[in-house]
C-alpha cells in the first residue's frame, strides 16, 4: 500500500454494498491496478440472496437455492471481499473492526448494512407466526404450511414499520388468494389483512388500486392495527388499540431494526438506522462516510432498487471526493417497487421526494417486468445494465450545484433529512 | 390516569404519508395511559389520518391547531392494551 493510496471500505455485502464495490472497481480500474485506490467489501455471508425471491419461495414453492449466488462470483476484479463481519465502526479513528480482530482503516466508508427483520421484538410473534422476511428457509416454511392448510383463517399482518419491500404484505395476500383459487379451496379460506396504516396500502393512489381488488377477492382488511402481541396457544393476535383476531395460520412481517454493528458502534438512531443526508447520502456530520439502502434513516422504501440507485450516487461522490470526477450528485428519492396483484398482473409503486405515486392500472406487462428482474438482478449487480436502467428510471440523480467543491463540503454540515416520504 | 403523564412532541414536518402517522404510532407504542402526544405535520393527510385513528381506537383527539405552515395535532392516550 502506498501513502497516496485511497482506501474505500464498504460494510455490508448485500445489494447496495456489492453494487457500490463493483461500480467503484469499474470506474477506478486503472487506479486500483496502479495501487492508488483499494476497495474492500466487508461481509458476513458467502452466499448472496435475491431477497424478493422470498415471495416466490413462500407462495409459489420456488426452491430457495434458485435465488442464491456465491458472493465471490458477483464481485468484479479489483474488489477485495473480506468475509469477516464488521463489529465496530469508528468514525473518529476512521476504521472498521471485524469479528476476527482485523482493523480496516478507511479514507471513504460506505455503510450498507441493511435492516434486520426481528420477530423477537413482538411478544409471541416468533412462536406464533411464519414470515418471509428472514430468509429463504423461513419462506419455505410458509410454503410447507400452505400445503397442509385445508381451511380456516389466514391472517397476514404488518407487525412493524418500516419494513423491507413495502408492497410485500399486499403481495402476500394476493398470492394467497391465487394459491387457494388454483387449488380450488378458496371458499374454505378466509384471508384477513391487518395493517397499522389508514388504508390497505400507505400511499393513497396505490391504495386506490389495491382496495377494490382486495374487496373483489374477498380479502378482509383491518386498518389501524398496531400489533401488540401474539398468543400462539390461543391462536390470537392483539393490537395496541385493543382489537384481537383469531387465526389458524399467521403470516406476519416482523418489526425491523438496524444492523448490530450500527447499534454496537453507537452511530444509529433509536432503531439502529444511520442518520443520512437524503441527497448526497453522506452520514450526517461525518467526513468521508456514506450510507445507502435499508441502513439509512431516510424514509423512502427499504428496497433493493433504492439501494441500487443510491449506490450510483455514492460511487460518483466518492470518486469526486478523490478529485477524479467533477461535482457531487444528489439522489432524488426515486423508488420503484413492483407489486404482484395476482392473475399475472402487476403495478409499480414509483415516486420521488417531490412526486408521489400516481393513479395506474394493473398490467400484464408490469407483472412480467417484475418477474424478469429476478433473472437480470445478478447481471445488474455487476453494473452491466446501467444504461438500460438510466432509460427506464429516467433522472434519479442531479448535480449538487451548491456543493461543487467536494473538498470544501466534505466536512460541512450536511443538509437536513427533511422532505421525507415512505411509499 | 397516571399522575406522571408525559408530553411528547413528534416533529414530522416535511414527512409525507405514512411518515406522520408512523411517527405517531412509534410514540404511541412507548406511551402510557394519560400521556399526551403532539404531532407536528406538514402533510395535509395527517389531520384526517390521525382523526380517523382516534375515532377507531378510542384515543382522545385533544385538538388540531393550524400553525404557520404546519398542523399541531394533539392526542391523549386513553386506550392502550
Amino acid at each position: 500500500m502506498t501513502d497516496e493510496m485511497k482506501r474505500v471500505v464498504i460494510v455490508g455485502s448485500g445489494d447496495g454494498g456489492t453494487f457500490t464495490a463493483n461500480l467503484l472497481a469499474s470506474k477506478l480500474r486503472k487506479e486500483i491496478k496502479g495501487g492508488l485506490v483499494s476497495v474492500q467489501l466487508v461481509g458476513e455471508h458467502l452466499l448472496h440472496p435475491f431477497q424478493p425471491g422470498n415471495l416466490d419461495i413462500a407462495f409459489k414453492g420456488a426452491v430457495p437455492d434458485k435465488y442464491v449466488r456465491a458472493e465471490t462470483d458477483l464481485i468484479r476484479k479489483g474488489v477485495e471481499f473480506i468475509k469477516d463481519p464488521a463489529v465496530k465502526i469508528d468514525f473518529s479513528a476512521r476504521s472498521v473492526a471485524t469479528k476476527s480482530g482485523r482493523t480496516l482503516p478507511y479514507d471513504y466508508l460506505v455503510i450498507a448494512t441493511g435492516a434486520v427483520a426481528d420477530p423477537s421484538k413482538i411478544q409471541g410473534l416468533a412462536e406464533g407466526a411464519l414470515n418471509f422476511h428472514t430468509g429463504g428457509a423461513d419462506s419455505r416454511r410458509v410454503w410447507e404450511a400452505l400445503q397442509s392448510f385445508e381451511g380456516g383463517t389466514i391472517v397476514v399482518a404488518i407487525a412493524g414499520t418500516p419494513h423491507k419491500c413495502p408492497p410485500s404484505p399486499n403481495e402476500a395476500a394476493f398470492m394467497l388468494d391465487e394459491f387457494f383459487q388454483k387449488r380450488g379451496t378458496r371458499g374454505k379460506v378466509k384471508i384477513r389483512f391487518l395493517t397499522p396504516y389508514p388504508r390497505p396500502y400507505p400511499a393513497e393512489k396505490v391504495s386506490h388500486v389495491v382496495e377494490p381488488m382486495f374487496q373483489k377477492k374477498g380479502i378482509d382488511v383491518v386498518t389501524f392495527f398496531n400489533v401488540d402481541s401474539v398468543d400462539p396457544a390461543k391462536h390470537k393476535i392483539y393490537s395496541l388499540e385493543g382489537e384481537a383476531f383469531d387465526y389458524d395460520l399467521l403470516i406476519a412481517v416482523p418489526p425491523h431494526h438496524g444492523a448490530d454493528v450500527i447499534v454496537n458502534s453507537g452511530i444509529g438512531d433509536q432503531d439502529g438506522y444511520v442518520p443520512t443526508d437524503k441527497g448526497t447520502m453522506r452520514v450526517v456530520g461525518q467526513e468521508g462516510a456514506y450510507c445507502i439502502g435499508d441502513a439509512t434513516t431516510i424514509p423512502v422504501s427499504k428496497s433493493g432498487v433504492v439501494a441500487h440507485l443510491q449506490s450510483v450516487v455514492v460511487a460518483h461522490n466518492i470518486i469526486a471526493e478523490m478529485n477524479r470526477a467533477k461535482g457531487l450528485l444528489e439522489y432524488n428519492g426515486r423508488i420503484n417497487c413492483p407489486m404482484e396483484v395476482g392473475n399475472h398482473k402487476g403495478i409499480f409503486v414509483s415516486a420521488t421526494y417531490t412526486s408521489p405515486p400516481v393513479d395506474q392500472s394493473p398490467s400484464t406487462v408490469k407483472y412480467y417486468m417484475k418477474r424478469s428482474f429476478a433473472m437480470i438482478y445478478w447481471r445488474a449487480l455487476g453494473g452491466g445494465l446501467e444504461r438500460v436502467f438510466d432509460v427506464f428510471f429516467g433522472q434519479t440523480r442531479f448535480p449538487a450545484t451548491e456543493k461543487e467543491e467536494p473538498e470544501k463540503t466534505a466536512v460541512a454540515p450536511v443538509a437536513s433529512q427533511g422532505g421525507k416520504r415512505e411509499a | 390516569m397516571s399522575t406522571t403523564e408525559q408530553r411528547k412532541v413528534i416533529d414530522s414536518r416535511g414527512s409525507f404519508c405514512p411518515g406522520p402517522i408512523t411517527d405517531l404510532f412509534k410514540a404511541y407504542r412507548s406511551a402510557q395511559l394519560g400521556d399526551v402526544i403532539e404531532l407536528l405535520a406538514t402533510d395535509p393527510a395527517a389531520k384526517a389520518d390521525v382523526t380517523a385513528w382516534t375515532q377507531k381506537s378510542g384515543n382522545e383527539l385533544v385538538g388540531i391547531v393550524d400553525e404557520q405552515g404546519y398542523a399541531r395535532i394533539t392526542v391523549r392516550v386513553t386506550k392502550k392494551r
